[in-house]
């Protein structure tokens, strides 16, 4: 464990101002599970934390069938899933949120904090990207609005300026006829990171499929969507024979690399096994 | 073995120890916080094989906090053992406690001792070593081509850790000659590591008197103390050796490791405390693994089923030093002489230096890697033949009187008992008979059932000659103390052996109180491995007990004036045979008159093994999903033979966590190295991937006491090891009923399924089928 | 370093030190309240042997800084039983049942376990297991874990130590 200074303020001005003038090695921490793991490992060089805990206005959540899901920078994992309605109107995200780490890590990891660290294979990317999820940030030049898919520039990288800070998620209110599901593959059942994860949001009309959004998880320098396999989907009364080929179509739109998790091969074939799975796990619940 | 009623042997009482782990007070190495206690870290190196061409620590030794660095330079330049049995044939002298070349991504160049941990981990960056690089061997072939650059300058030639060992019986030409089915095949594995809890850690402090009193989490303290002293120069009485609590060794804890001579000169260099804790990471890099390895198996059988010829060629990857290779070298590679009985084998075995962390002593050593290819051969074989796979394993069962790998006959149908049994319980023939392997509910996956066994030895004899001792003490109160070395790893076996104890010298559990972990105090004992405690000290154990009762039964013989042999001592109370009425408590025999106790009972059992084998069926049930290629152990019924099961939950705890690490090896565990340059790519629990709470199947334990050993007491055998080696290959030939895809190696990896299934189909194709 | 001086509630006592911001939770219970029966096994989250609660809430000790728990309740191992001679069922049990061997990982377990048993005192089998996926056991394989659980989890229910079986999320 290296030193470093630990700040509290109490405005996102005072935060802005002080990750502007501590420079480089300055941070903030939310709820720190991923950067104390970065600087114990020494894969960050971090002189100062400025938690932002104490800045009023990041926390709550609100979540319902008319409004759809908006939550703040302070709300950690657990708190998300556990919130009333979430695991029905979202059952992707919720599943996700459970997929993540261990309840005492989801217990304090932030969900924006997972956002922001702008992992490939982090678990609630996939299906707020799929759910045309957007993320809202301060900054003294102005307040942002950002869609969160154009939100990641790639590996640990976002459109974040220096100074600038992510406050909130929102996610526009599931629509009638309108499904969606998340499948983490990993080698076991918890504490894992995703090797593949595949987020699926279908929606439907009469039995006909009007849209669908594919956003694909750890396998390209972000989290991707598959266009062309979601163009398979669409206008289709989602029978099997197509399913299996947007499934394919979405292994050729992934870009995975190899390394000692799994293979490109394996994620790319995992990428097609999911993206079917996740389908039918989608036509269940609808049937 | 004459049949006794046992009151406290076999029975599950409380452990002691286990008081202390619940409530949080018990002791670990690094619980210990002393004033003015520095904190000492280690420079690491940042290449896998080079000469040290120079190392400044000026600006290290500047840094505020900073109290000493130690390099090279600095420290006593003593070739000394990796492992530190001594002088036996387990371990090769081939490490320095830091040298001008390093062997390893990883290794320590370099040690700083500061005022906190923090600053000492800042420190180490501004330590500036200039290396000169040499070409580096990071896997087993490269390191046996004659033009492999070479690692070490001591040592038999070539990268061998020691000359091969061969092992041959029988006539192995005449052997293939005669058999109606010859198999061949290759097998490889992994490296896994124990990953115990605890990471390494100890606390080293001085006193005036220049005598070294050190807490370490070590399976074996008076080698440590041994090894210590050596090197420092100390006769054995000034250096002290103390573990209390430890969590967990697996067999690794057995090394001395870099950090524990480095944290003694530290301390002795600043005259203060220091103590030196691993981090995780450090755990992996600097730890030790299971040896990888390549197998090379030749195995004839005649119609019958019957083995007629075996050949094995094995090669283990020792890492950048010798470590317990010899070891694991001679035992993997004889092990092979048995578990199926064969009369003509040829064994080879090597041991062989790379650029890569160093493969230590871990449970099961040398045994999981051949076993593992004895019983996927097996199965084939039994495939070829048409005979049932358990079938096929009680006709070669190493019976009653077979030669055993350490040279002795085999005592009891132990591993028949185990196949017989587990068919019967699993219902191994309905399960095997099954008309498909289907999964109701998910299309995409296959069950498959398989078997596999082990045999493994209580005690390392005669590799090497050791000694188990324990004194017993009755104090003037009656109560019992029983002083032993043996170290309390977590397994239970200090319970076990206040329970002998007790039972043999006839008093209650509860008055029997072990001391255990202070190399000054109790008596010497070579550590806490090769499953031998409960075995070979509770023997030891078992004579002190014994001489004592002797002793009190003199005492009250006369007192009552009855001969000693009509005596008998039941929960401390002595009657006489024949005379109900007549009795005396143990303090009323023994008790003190003004305080004076009548006699000073102490005695002292000392117990030099000979060997004994365990032996143990696995049967289990997986899922094999055709899809993503991941293998689901669904259910594992692992059946030992333990000769006398002293204390049951504590037995069957060994089995059900031996099975876990088990499963892990098979199927998810693998610390990678990269190829290119030794550097470790998985040193942290995540992707170093042990099965947890959610992956474990239901395991159903079935403990046996088919074959009592004469050399334990009332009979009892080791279990630490032994559950580790059966499930590795139960679950490959599970795998293989599953699906149909032979593998040959560990982990079996998602990815390899998927590709196994891809040529099984292309063969199929190209067969026709 | 600065230090900040830190009060908090342990274990139903308040407790008042000093700390520099970068020390996390973990250290400064064991170093600075010493209290030492919370485990150190990884110092990054994954194996869940530092888990105490907080607030209510179970987490690993050591990835907060000792600075956010600023006037916390905690719970850690040592506040666990009601008084020294009063075991909690959850202690008993794991003894009765060798669901600790080396015991490392035990303190961190049986916190885990308090949390879900207080609320959950008759867990299904699954449930018992996702309550632990946190905590890493390398001793036991799990199987009498998951016993002393249920054990406890039933006398707990029986003699009021936890909600009547109501249900709660992850």
């Amino acid at each position: 464990m290296r030193r470093f200074e630990y700040h509290a303020p109490n405005s996102l001005e005072e935060v802005s101002g002080l990750l502007t003038s501590l420079g480089d090695g300055a941070f903030i921490l939310a709820g720190g599970t991923d950067l104390l793991v970065e600087i114990r490992e020494r894969l960050r060089t971090v002189k100062h934390l400025v938690d932002i805990k104490k800045v009023p206005g990041l926390s709550g959540i609100t979540c319902s069938a008319a409004q759809g899901l908006r939550f703040g920078a302070m709300t950690t994992a657990g708190e998300l899933a556990a919130h009333p309605g979430l695991a029905q109107l979202y059952p992707n995200l919720y599943d996700a949120l459970c997929a993540l780490a261990s309840i005492q890590v989801r217990n304090r990891a932030t969900v924006i904090g997972n956002i922001c660290r702008a992992s490939p294979s982090a678990d609630t990317i996939p299906p707020l990207v799929a759910d045309g999820a957007s993320i809202e940030t301060w900054h003294p030049d102005g307040a942002r609005i950002i869609p969160l898919a154009e939100f990641f520039t790639g590996p640990g990288r976002s459109v974040l300026r220096a100074g600038e800070i992510a406050t909130a998620i929102t996610v526009p209110p599931p629509q009638p006829g309108s499904y969606r599901a998340y499948i983490k593959h990993g080698r076991r059942k918890a504490m894992e990171l995703a090797t593949v994860g595949v987020a699926v949001s279908l929606d439907t009309k009469d039995g006909i499929c009007t849209a669908a959004r594919i956003a694909l998880g750890a396998v390209g320098p972000v989290v991707l969507r598959a266009p062309q396999a979601e163009a398979l989907l669409v206008g289709t009364r989602l029978d099997p024979k197509t399913v299996t080929s947007a499934a394919q179509q979405a292994m050729l739109e992934c870009t995975p690399i190899s390394n000692v998790r799994s293979s490109a091969d394996y994620r790319r074939e995992m990428v097609g096994v999911l993206t079917r799975r996740a389908v039918q796990q989608v036509l269940e619940v609808a049937a | 073995m004459t049949k006794q009623d046992f009151r406290i042997v076999g029975k599950s009482v409380k452990r002691d120890d286990v008081i202390e782990k619940v409530t949080g007070e018990g002791k670990y190495t690094g619980d210990y916080h002393m004033p003015g206690m520095l904190f000492g870290k280690i420079k690491r190196s940042e290449i896998a094989h080079a000469k040290i061409k120079s190392i400044d620590v000026s600006k290290a030794l500047a840094y505020p906090g900073v109290k000493a660095v130690l390099t090279h330079h600095d420290v006593p330049r003593v070739l000394h053992y990796g492992s530190p049995h001594p002088r036996s044939a387990s371990c090769t002298k081939d490490q320095y406690i830091l040298d001008d070349r390093v062997r390893f991504w990883g290794e320590g160049v370099a040690a700083v001792a500061a005022t906190s941990e923090e600053i000492a981990d800042e420190a180490l960056d501004l330590i500036e070593v200039e290396y000169e690089p040499l070409p580096g061997v990071y896997d087993i072939d490269t390191a046996q081509l004659p033009d492999a650059p070479l690692i070490h300058d001591v040592g038999p030639g070539g990268n061998l850790v020691i000359p091969p060992v061969h092992v041959e019986r029988g006539d192995v030409d005449k052997g293939f000659a005669e058999a109606d089915l010859i198999l061949e095949g290759e097998f490889a594995g992994g490296r896994p590591t124990p990953t115990y809890m605890e990471p390494n850690v100890c606390v080293a402090d001085w006193d005036g008197s220049n005598k070294l009193t050190f807490w370490t989490s070590t399976q074996t303290s008076f080698m440590v103390r041994g090894a210590l002293a050596e090197v420092l120069g100390l006769p054995l009485n000034k250096v002290r050796v103390l573990v209390d609590h430890m969590g967990g060794g697996f067999g690794a804890k057995q090394d001395l490791f870099q950090h524990e001579f480095l944290c003694a000169l530290l301390a002795k260099k600043c005259r203060r405390p220091v103590k030196m804790e691993f981090t995780r990471r450090e755990t992996f890099v600097a730890g030790r693994s299971r040896h990888p390895f390549k197998l090379w198996l030749k195995q004839g059988f005649r119609k019958d089923g019957t083995l007629v010829a075996r050949e094995m060629k094995v090669v283990f990857e020792s890492g950048a030093y010798g470590s317990h290779s010899p070891g694991v070298t001679n035992v993997g590679t004889a092990s092979a002489t048995s578990l199926y009985r064969c009369d003509n084998v040829r064994l080879n075995g090597r041991a062989v230096y790379t650029n890569t962390p160093i493969a230590g002593a871990y449970r099961g050593y040398g045994v999981v890697q051949t076993y593992y290819a004895l019983d996927i051969q097996m199965d084939e074989a039994a495939e070829k033949l048409g005979i049932d796979p358990a079938e096929m394993r009680l006709r070669n069962a190493v019976r009653e009187g077979d030669i055993a790998p350490s040279g002795h006959p085999i005592i009891g149908h132990g591993l028949e008992s185990c196949i017989s049994h587990g068919v019967e319980a699993f219902n191994w023939a309905a399960k095997k008979g099954a008309p498909d392997r289907l999964v109701a509910g998910r299309p995409s996956a296959r069950k498959g059932y398989g078997i596999g066994c082990e045999m493994h030895g209580s005690s390392a004899y005669p590799g090497i000659k050791e000694q188990g001792n324990a004194t017993v003490k009755m104090n003037e109160d009656g109560s019992i103390t029983l002083l032993t070395g043996a170290a309390g790893l977590g397994t239970g076996a200090h319970t076990a052996l206040a329970q002998i104890v007790a039972e043999e010298l006839g008093v209650t559990f509860s008055s029997v109180s072990v001391v255990h972990g202070d190399t000054d105090v109790v008596p010497w004992d070579i550590g806490a491995f090769a499953s031998h405690t409960t075995y070979m000290v509770g023997t030891a154990a078992k004579m002190a007990a014994a001489e004592l009762r002797a002793r009190v039964l003199v005492r009250a013989a006369e007192k009552l004036q009855e001969k000693a042999e009509n005596l008998e001592m039941v929960d401390g109370i002595i009657t006489v045979t024949g005379k109900p009425g007549t009795s005396l408590t143990i303090l009323e025999a023994m008790g003190p008159s003004r305080g004076i106790p009548a006699e000073h009972l102490i005695a002292t059992g000392s117990y030099m093994p000979t060997k004994s084998y365990s032996f143990g069926a696995h049967f289990v049930e997986v899922e094999v999903d055709t899809e993503t290629g991941i293998i689901e152990c669904k259910k594992v019924m692992p059946v030992h033979d333990v000769g006398k099961i002293i204390h049951p939950i504590a037995a069957q705890g060994q089995v059900e966590g031996g099975v876990q690490q088990g499963i892990g090896h098979t199927l998810t565990e693998n610390y990678v190295i990269d190829t290119s340059n030794g550097r470790s790519l998985n040193a942290g629990l995540v992707d170093y991937k042990m099965p947890l709470s959610m992956d474990m199947p239901d395991i159903e334990t079935v403990l046996l006491e088919a074959a009592p050993d004469p050399g334990g007491p009332w009979g009892a055998k080791g279990i630490g090891e032994d559950p580790i080696i059966a499930i590795g290959p139960a679950i490959a030939n599970a795998v293989y009923d599953a699906i149909g895809v032979r593998f040959h190696h560990y982990p079996i990896t998602p990815e390899d399924v998927l590709n196994g299934l891809r040529a099984k189909q292309k063969d199929g194709a190209n067969a026709g089928l | 370093m600065t230090k900040t001086v830190l009060d908090l509630v342990v274990n139903g006592e308040s407790r008042s030190f000093a700390v520099e911001g970068h020390r996390s939770l973990l250290d400064a219970l064991r170093e600075e309240a010493g209290l030492t029966g919370t485990k150190k096994g990884c110092d990054v989250g994954d194996c869940g042997a530092c888990t105490v609660i907080l607030d209510g809430k179970p987490i690993n000790a050591c990835m907060i800084l000792a600075v956010e728990a600023q006037g916390a309740q905690i719970t850690t191992i040592e506040g666990l039983q009601a008084s020294p001679d009063d075991l909690h069922p959850l202690q008993q049990a794991f003894m009765e049942h060798g669901a600790s061997q080396c015991g490392f990982c035990t303190p961190g377990i049986l916190i885990m376990a308090k949390h879900l048993l207080e609320s959950n005192p008759l867990p299904t089998d699954e449930e018992i297991r996702f309550g632990l996926s946190g905590n890493i056991c390398r001793c036991t394989g799990y199987t009498k874990i998951f016993d002393a659980i249920r054990t406890a989890g039933k006398r707990m229910a029986e003699t009021g130590m936890a909600l009547p079986a109501t249900k709660v999320e992850a």
